[in-house]
């Protein structure tokens, strides 16, 4: 038998070339951001503001003092657990569109436990089971697009947006009618026991322990998904769901356990918020973290760990955001600007780089049709 | 190297993929009139050469001159403009369009309207004088692929193309189409064209070919004249003069009297959701330490059939029984638990992770009964095991970590029957499901896959071999039947192997065609001659 | 409450105005869409369009010209974002939309308050007359409630065939729905692809842009965060209700326009039914609608997948 013609094998990358690839990599990342910075800049100019004193503003009021710094955290919570919900979810090539609407039912329902609780419980009992009431509301919010997309392979994306605005507007029944506090506010509930409140982790700061909260949970998640069959399950039909189905791995169960789980860990942000937070139910608790949430997911590779640190910068530019606001009279909707071009000056850079090759899988097309 | 006078020259043709020099310096000359073979194994380079002088890549280095004059091929209009055309191995067809609408697309006669009569008329003219049948108002995704193609020839006919490159046209024909095929061919011919076909069965390089250019890992090895081109000469240029390189023979089964069957399919149909049958009164089984190949065209069922088979596709109607056991409504993962160990044909599309690791990769399917009945997914051990397997099997891979979708397809392949017969040996009786395993590989790798194939029947398991090279069933198989339009008929022991009885029942056309006729006497019963 | 209520004859007419915004937007992604472009940044979109449009006439002292020109460009840039994004640099076109779609909300909540600064009365403009269409409008039933519209509602409604004609009825169509299906094929027959794809998605642009300004100009004659309301996202859902078919998509607008304004109706007429759910009504239809469309509805092939010459296989 005559020796076999084998095809010379792809060079070996050596450590010097992986390190180079890592580096440009990086290298992109950093460039993008500068020009986001830029961008950014130019729109200061245009509302009448110098970037450079704006910039200071921001890095200042967030991280300058301990009450700025206490606030960052604060946001960086329901930022981070958004995130890590939506990222969870996309490992499995779904896409959680509604934060939004779970952060809503996981409020709503750690709002009506605490109220059910009242002042008679005691806080090391009645704190967790306001949290846990926010993780099951938030997995009940996500269940309907679970089940849908399980069962008909109705696309995720809608149903969960349309839930958005459904559980938007229950919260806004309860705020403004059963549970409205009349001298609060038109959307406002009332208060909850102060045994239901999450203790505070430094009270100097008015900083609440959800952030500790939030990191918990990342490293679960992160955990859950390198070492666990589910993990390895989610991240299979997340890579190519045609051949994890042929590969025995059913999808619709998957489907169900990613997003519920998603879900979960949206409501237990909205259940942080209400508990640590502002400590009732308003209807402005989500000032568009879902979308956030959204970005964050994307611009942290999908990975617990980068979502992680894109949260906390995020959280940052938010709180900056707001002292800006009383400086340069900027509105809050402007931070979302700064996201989204962060997000799209990214997004262009990397597919720069990349050379724009489609990927392999249309696994895009397959989500909606 | 003399410029031809007329005609196309390409010279010091280069392209280059990535890591992957697919094209090294290849001068090609293309002389006007006649058939000019462009022939070589796969990954040759022989297409990547054709889809640059059809505009669709831009050559590194190099330059193409038309009747001496130099010219730029920047895209497939410039070739179509220059009167050159292709038609690929996988069509491009529009397919809810119907055959016009392909056909005119791109050149619908300019202005606000579609000119419908008017090309419907042209159309038509081309449609007689080349004999080339095909209802213009079908949808593409209606009819066969042997009027797909037709469609495509008359969509660079339309064009008025004078070269028209032919790509494997073959690969998904019956005999009978491949004959109607050379008589186009002939037709085109009497019309003037130039035709060019690029293939690597050595059959169809001495039936037609008046000159032949063979090419090897990027480079153009030798052109032969027809008289200059014999068998010997060929295959030397082919395999490089070391010698055959024999294609794998099976050797009769060890054991005359087989084991017990392993898969059987009972009556099984499927439907579609329109209650059209995809999988019609199915019946076949497959004993251990045997290997039934399964011959048909494409599109026939045999997908349908695999799908059934593995899971993916719910049975309608019969059963499903591997091991004994009736699976005929058991989910994906139990199959796989009880030893249907699948190679599907698209490797990229059902086969592998991307992105994820090869070890990966490697553990999808075969986790199931890795990690039964436990939470945690030891990834210690699947990289192990990979590790193990990329040695045995040779994969040219740095280590189990690496992407999977940087693997070449050939060590993909390797990476994918690795697995199945991980999952093989891990199940009481397997049985192996392998459609098109060498699709697409070079001699080394085929010869590679066929042994595991045989090596793997010849511990007893059992192995279903679909693949649509009659050559590849004649010397692997130990018995072969035929996929028909979703059925399945005629049983064919390996003492009478007859390609043209087969190739008729793979056809199957006509009231009374020897197919039918066939059919009718040997029955749709695709079981084993013994009792 | 009788069962008169639920076809009176101006809740049909208002269905019909209301009708215009998500026909609009849903035309402008069907177009999109056929080329083999996905935008699910129109709720971004139209936000900009409508501050756009606002703006613009409220700045120029009431000219309707220069808010819908203005919105319609503003939608058109937008989305040639989107496109170059998409086509050129054939990256994952959901990611990018969602983007879009976040930068649009933001950015016409900015604008709106970089040009109104903080005042205590909103500013207003007056909404878009309505045109009676001599000798139809007089129609008993019919007159009222298709032929006393504004033109921006004639408009809409006539785009329905153009858009068909557009599509089925010339080269252009032709060559754009190959786009959208097997771009490779169109390639090598010497479709450009590119030019053909860009087209599409600045046309829907256009379309999407004039969809958002038709909120503040023809229904609300002002603007506030918000008042799209999930009418992009319903207009994508249209498209796919619709089956990528102009004239289908009509029918999934008016349904939705039906019970947007049952929903005004029904508040002004009960006080027991809580407000939020009816408004809710039109998303827990959008639910109920998507199970009953994921059936069978054939998309164009390469929607939302990047094209690459010199990809392999």
């Amino acid at each position: 038998m005559a020796t076999s013609v084998e095809p010379a094998p792809p060079p070996t990358p050596t450590p010097a070339v992986a390190r180079h690839a890592v580096a440009r990599e990086v290298g992109v990342y950093a460039a993008a951001i500068l020009a986001a910075l830029v961008l950014i800049a130019i729109l200061l100019l245009l509302a009448g503001a110098n970037p450079l004193v704006a910039y200071g503003t921001i890095l200042r009021s967030s991280l300058g003092s301990l009450g700025g710094f206490g606030q960052t955290l604060n946001k960086a919570t329901p930022l981070v657990l958004g995130a890590l919900a939506v990222a969870f979810a996309m490992r499995g090539g779904f896409l959680n569109v509604g934060v939004d609407g779970q952060i809503y039912l996981g409020a709503i329902c750690a709002t009506g436990v605490a109220f059910a609780l009242g002042t008679g419980a005691p806080a090391l009992l009645a704190v967790p089971l306001v949290l846990l009431a926010g993780v099951a509301g938030g997995a009940l919010a996500a269940l309907p697009a679970a089940l849908l997309r399980a069962v008909w392979g109705v696309n995720e994306i809608f149903v969960t947006v349309m839930l958005n605005f459904i559980f938007l507007l229950l919260a806004d029944y309860l705020a403004t009618g059963p549970w409205n506090d009349p001298l609060a506010g038109e959307a406002i509930s009332r208060p909850i026991a102060a045994a239901t409140q999450l203790p505070p982790l430094m009270p100097q700061a008015g900083t609440h322990p959800g952030i500790l909260i939030a990191l918990l949970v990342a490293v679960v998640l992160a955990w859950v998904l390198n070492r666990t069959r589910l993990g390895y399950s989610i991240r299979a039909v997340g890579d190519n769901p045609i051949a994890a189905r042929v590969g025995g791995i059913a999808i619709g169960q998957i489907a169900v356990a990613a997003l519920a789980v998603s879900g979960a860990v949206a409501g237990l942000a909205g259940a942080i918020e209400v508990s640590g937070y502002h400590q009732r139910l308003i209807v402005g608790i989500s000032p568009g973290y879902g979308y956030m949430a959204i970005l964050l997911a994307v611009l942290g590779k999908q990975r617990p760990l980068g979502v992680v640190v894109a949260g906390f910068a995020f959280a940052v530019l938010l709180v900056g955001s707001d002292s800006l606001q009383r400086s340069v009279r900027l509105p809050q909707s402007a931070v979302l600007v700064f996201q989204a071009i962060i997000l799209l000056t990214i997004l262009f850079a990397e597919a720069m780089r990349t050379g724009g090759t489609g990927r392999l899988l249309g696994v895009v097309r397959r989500r909606l049709a | 190297m003399v410029v031809a006078a007329s005609g196309i020259a390409m010279r010091g043709i280069s392209k280059r993929f990535g890591d992957v020099q697919a094209l090294a310096g290849v001068d090609f000359a293309l002389r006007r009139h006649g058939v000019h073979v462009l022939a070589g194994e796969n990954g040759a380079g022989k297409t990547t050469l054709m889809n640059v002088l059809a505009g669709l890549y831009q050559p590194d280095a190099g330059e193409i001159t038309v009747d001496g004059r130099p010219l730029r091929i920047g895209s497939p209009r410039d070739a179509l403009d220059a009167g050159i055309g292709m038609v690929h191995q996988h069509f491009e067809l529009v397919a809810p369009f119907t055959a016009l609408e392909n056909i005119v697309l791109g050149k619908e006669g300019g202005g606000w309207r579609l000119r419908k009569r008017e090309q419907r008329r042209d159309v038509e003219a081309l449609v007689e004088r080349y004999g080339l049948a095909v209802d213009l108002d079908a949808r593409v995704r209606d009819v066969s692929i042997g009027v797909q193609q037709k469609i495509e020839i008359l969509k660079a006919l339309f064009r008025g193309v004078d070269v028209l490159i032919l790509d494997e046209p073959t690969t998904h024909l019956t005999p009978q189409e491949v004959d109607g095929l050379f008589s186009t061919m002939r037709q085109l011919l009497d019309g003037g064209l130039t035709v060019v076909l690029i293939t690597h069965k050595l059959r169809e390089i001495r039936g037609i070919g008046d000159r032949v250019t063979v090419m090897r890992r990027g480079r153009v090895v030798g052109t032969l004249e027809r008289a200059e081109a014999t068998e010997a000469r060929l295959v030397e240029l082919l395999m490089g003069a070391r010698g055959s390189g024999g294609a794998v023979v099976a050797a009769a089964a060890p054991t005359p009297a087989r084991g017990a069957p392993i898969l059987e399919l009972v009556h099984v149909s499927s439907l579609t959701d329109h209650d059209r049958p995809l999988l019609d009164d199915c019946s076949l089984e497959v004993r251990g330490g045997e290997v039934l190949g399964l011959a048909g065209v494409a599109g026939n069922g045999q997908r349908e059939l695999a799908e059934a088979i593995v899971g993916t596709r719910p049975i309608s109607s019969g059963r499903l029984r591997v091991g004994g056991r009736d699976l005929t409504r058991a989910p994906v993962r139990d199959r796989l638990l009880a030893g249907v160990a699948y190679v599907p044909e698209d490797r990229l599309r059902e086969g592998i992770l991307p992105r994820l690791s090869l070890a990966e990769t490697f553990a999808l399917g075969p986790h199931h009964a890795l990690f039964k009945g436990r939470w945690l997914f030891d990834e210690r051990r699947v990289r192990k095991l990979a590790a193990e397997a990329i040695e045995e099997y040779r994969v040219a891979a740095p280590n189990e970590r690496l992407p999977t979708a940087r693997l070449s397809g050939g060590n993909i392949q390797k990476v994918l029957i690795a697995r199945a017969m991980l999952l093989a040996g891990m199940a009481e009786a397997a049985v192996l499901v392998a459609m098109n395993p060498a699709r697409g590989l070079d001699i080394g790798t085929t010869q590679f896959v066929h042994r595991r194939l045989l090596a793997l029947r010849d511990r007893g398991g059992a192995v279903l071999l679909m693949s649509e090279d009659l050559d590849e069933l004649m010397r692997l198989s130990d018995r072969i039947v035929v996929m028909y339009r979703g059925r399945i008929g005629g049983q064919f022991a390996r003492e009478d192997f007859d390609p043209y009885r087969i190739g008729a029942l793979m056809a199957g056309t006509g009231e009374n065609s020897p197919a039918e006729e066939a059919l009718a006497v040997l029955g749709k019963n695709g079981r084993g001659d013994e009792r | 409450m009788s069962a008169e209520l639920f076809v009176d004859p101006q809740l049909l007419r208002l269905t019909v105005a209301i009708a215009a915004p998500f026909l609009l937007a849903a035309l402008g992604e069907l177009l999109m869409e056929r080329g083999g472009v996905l935008n699910v940044g129109i709720e971004g979109m139209m936000a900009v369009g409508a501050v756009v449009g606002f703006l613009g006439t409220w700045g120029s002292g009431g000219s309707y010209l220069v808010g819908i020109g203005a919105a319609m460009l503003a939608g058109g840039l937008l989305s040639l974002i989107l496109g170059c994004y998409a086509i050129s640099l054939r990256g994952q076109q959901i990611t990018a939309g969602l983007g879009l779609l976040v930068f649009g909300l933001g950015l016409a909540s900015l604008l709106y308050r970089a040009a109104v600064g903080v005042e205590l009365a909103a500013p207003r403009i007056q909404v878009l007359p309505s045109v009676a269409i001599p000798g139809l409008a007089r129609l008993p039933v019919l007159g009222e409630v298709l032929f006393s519209h504004d033109l921006l509602v004639y408009g809409a409604f006539l785009l329905v065939p153009l858009v068909h004609w557009l599509l089925f009825g010339t080269p252009l169509g032709l060559r754009l729905r190959a786009c959208g299906d097997n771009p490779r094929a169109a390639d090598t027959l010497g479709v450009n692809v590119v030019a053909l794809r860009y087209g599409a998605t600045a046309a829907g642009g256009l379309l999407i842009g004039l969809a958002g300004a038709y909120l503040p100009l023809a229904i609300t004659g002002g603007y506030s965060d918000g008042m799209v309301g999930g009418r992009g996202w319903i207009a994508l859902m249209l498209v796919i209700l619709g089956r990528w078919l102009p004239w289908a998509v009509v029918g999934g607008a008016l349904l939705f326009a039906y019970v947007e304004a049952l929903q005004f109706r029904l508040a002004l007429v009960t006080k027991a039914v809580p407000p939020q759910l009816l408004l809710a009504l039109p998303y827990l239809l959008a639910i109920v609608v998507l199970v009953r469309v994921y059936r069978g509805a054939q998309a164009p092939a390469a929607l939302a997948v990047p094209y690459d010459r010199e990809a392999r296989g």
